[in-house]
């Protein structure tokens, strides 16, 4: 499997090489270019995760329901291009099957076939800020791809970092975290319009964004009309 | 003519630069700036019938601007709808088929024609395709980088991901395979066959209208306060 980001700034996209007998998974939606080659399974877990209720407990976390998985339908190699929904860059993470890493709900693109990917369910929405919060656990060692909105940035934590949740891509599991407020008392969280945010402890590679979705919705949200429901 | 595509892939702007008298068609809406010799003449190009198959069958604007330069050069900046790339398409007694939001502006040898898919329409939201021919070079656009793929054999693309075409593809519609659920929301896809180039752009404009969607509020039942 070869995996290539395709650096085009704010519209990056990535391209998977398959070869026969090699699986790709990704967000069901990402597909947006694939040789004819290529078979898409769309199911609702990927390789070893639970049954339905993982794909509930995926649906509450605020992912697409299902993952495509992807592979060669003959003996020759085969190509699938994916692309995030939002603008910004692309970060593959080498995972090593020692150590895990955490991903953010909206942050996960696509994982070689050998990773298994789960939710961990963190709760409901924030009481104050709407904003929801999940996680997805990956290990086993292999390749995760993640996408931001805007840039990518890596950091090494060696001691404590406060980090808003909407800034959050990625995360080793070598670092604890605790769900928190940014202010002293939840009123003044909410009056400073800062939401909840995640206090890291320990060592470990942490991916933060440039942009927090959440907050680009909430300002298109607005100018738009009403929904239904 | 001269011109210069700046900013690329994410802000991708047009700047031609027009001779004495020489013209450039674009897209209505297209143009950002212009020297002020260069002189507007807004028509149904084509006459109304292929304007008001240009409105109904593509939403494409009705109306094609030419843009004329008298008394001297002139300059024109065209700026597309949606951020993404520009691609400069030279074209020779040749056709190429865009999607319908891809037309950015042509130098005036060039005709554009809409085309209905017949009942492939249907199924396939908005998929109506310009078809462009003649000879001159096209400009078109999309949202997000935009990136050639040469076919030989067959492709599959999704279709909020396609382009343009040449005429050589041909394409069908096919849905994922081997879905194991009916919850499954249908991504489309188009199968090209054949050998000829074929343009895709890095995002879908559909999928962000999609992500956007939650954010909106809830229409209030039985209140005026939103």
């Amino acid at each position: 499997m070869n995996l290539r980001i395709v650096d085009r700034g704010a519209f990056s996209w990535a391209l998977v090489q398959i070869r026969p007998g090699e699986s790709f998974v990704s967000e069901s939606g990402a597909m947006f270019r694939a040789s004819s080659n290529i078979d898409i399974d769309v199911t609702t877990r990927s390789k070893s995760t639970g049954g339905l209720l993982s794909g509930v407990r995926r649906m509450f976390a605020g992912e697409s329901f299902f993952f495509s998985t992807y592979s060669c339908t003959d003996r020759e190699e085969g190509e699938v291009g994916l692309a995030p929904t939002l603008q910004g860059q692309i970060a593959s993470i080498p995972c090593d099957g020692v150590a895990g890493w955490v991903c953010a709900g909206g942050s996960y693109l696509g994982s070689t076939g050998g990773l298994n990917i789960d939710t961990e369910f963190q709760g409901l929405r924030g009481v104050f800020s709407g904003e929801s919060l999940s996680f997805l656990n990956v290990t086993g060692a292999g390749t995760l791809l993640v996408n931001a909105f805007g840039s990518i940035e890596e950091v090494n934590v060696t001691d404590e970092l406060t980090v808003d949740t909407g800034h959050v891509v990625a995360f080793q599991d070598s670092l604890s975290y605790t769900l928190g407020k940014a202010g002293g008392s939840w009123i003044q969280s909410f009056l400073a319009g800062e939401g909840l945010v995640l206090k890291f402890q320990g060592h470990g590679k942490l991916l933060v964004q440039s942009h927090n979705p959440d907050e680009f919705g909430k300002t298109l949200g607005p100018l738009l009309p009403e929904r239904q429901s | 003519m001269r011109y210069t595509i700046d900013h690329q892939p994410t802000y991708s702007t047009l700047e031609v630069e027009l001779g004495e008298s020489e013209e450039l068609v674009s897209e209505a809406g297209a143009m950002a700036w212009m020297s002020d010799n260069v002189v507007l003449q807004t028509s149904a190009r084509g006459g109304a019938i292929a304007g008001l198959k240009r409105t109904f069958l593509t939403g494409e604007s009705f109306f094609q601007n030419t843009y004329r330069a008298e008394g001297g050069n002139g300059v024109i900046g065209l700026a597309p709808g949606q951020s993404g790339n520009i691609i400069a398409h030279d074209m020779d007694r040749e056709e190429l088929l865009l999607e319908k939001n891809a037309y950015l502006a042509s130098t005036p040898d060039i005709h554009t024609d809409s085309n209905f898919q017949g009942l492939r329409g249907l199924f396939n939201e908005g998929l109506f395709v310009l078809t462009v021919s003649g000879t001159g070079t096209l400009f078109f656009n999309g949202y997000g980088d935009v990136e050639r793929i040469d076919v030989d054999g067959s492709y599959v693309i999704d279709n909020g991901h396609a382009v343009a075409w040449e005429p050589s593809l041909q394409y069908s519609l096919t849905k994922a395979r081997r879905i194991r659920s009916f919850l499954f929301s249908d991504q489309v896809l188009m199968r090209f066959e054949g050998r000829g180039r074929l343009w895709v752009q890095s995002r879908n404009p559909r999928s962000l209208a999609d992500w956007v969607y939650p954010f909106r509020r809830v229409e209030s039942k039985g209140g005026d306060d939103g």
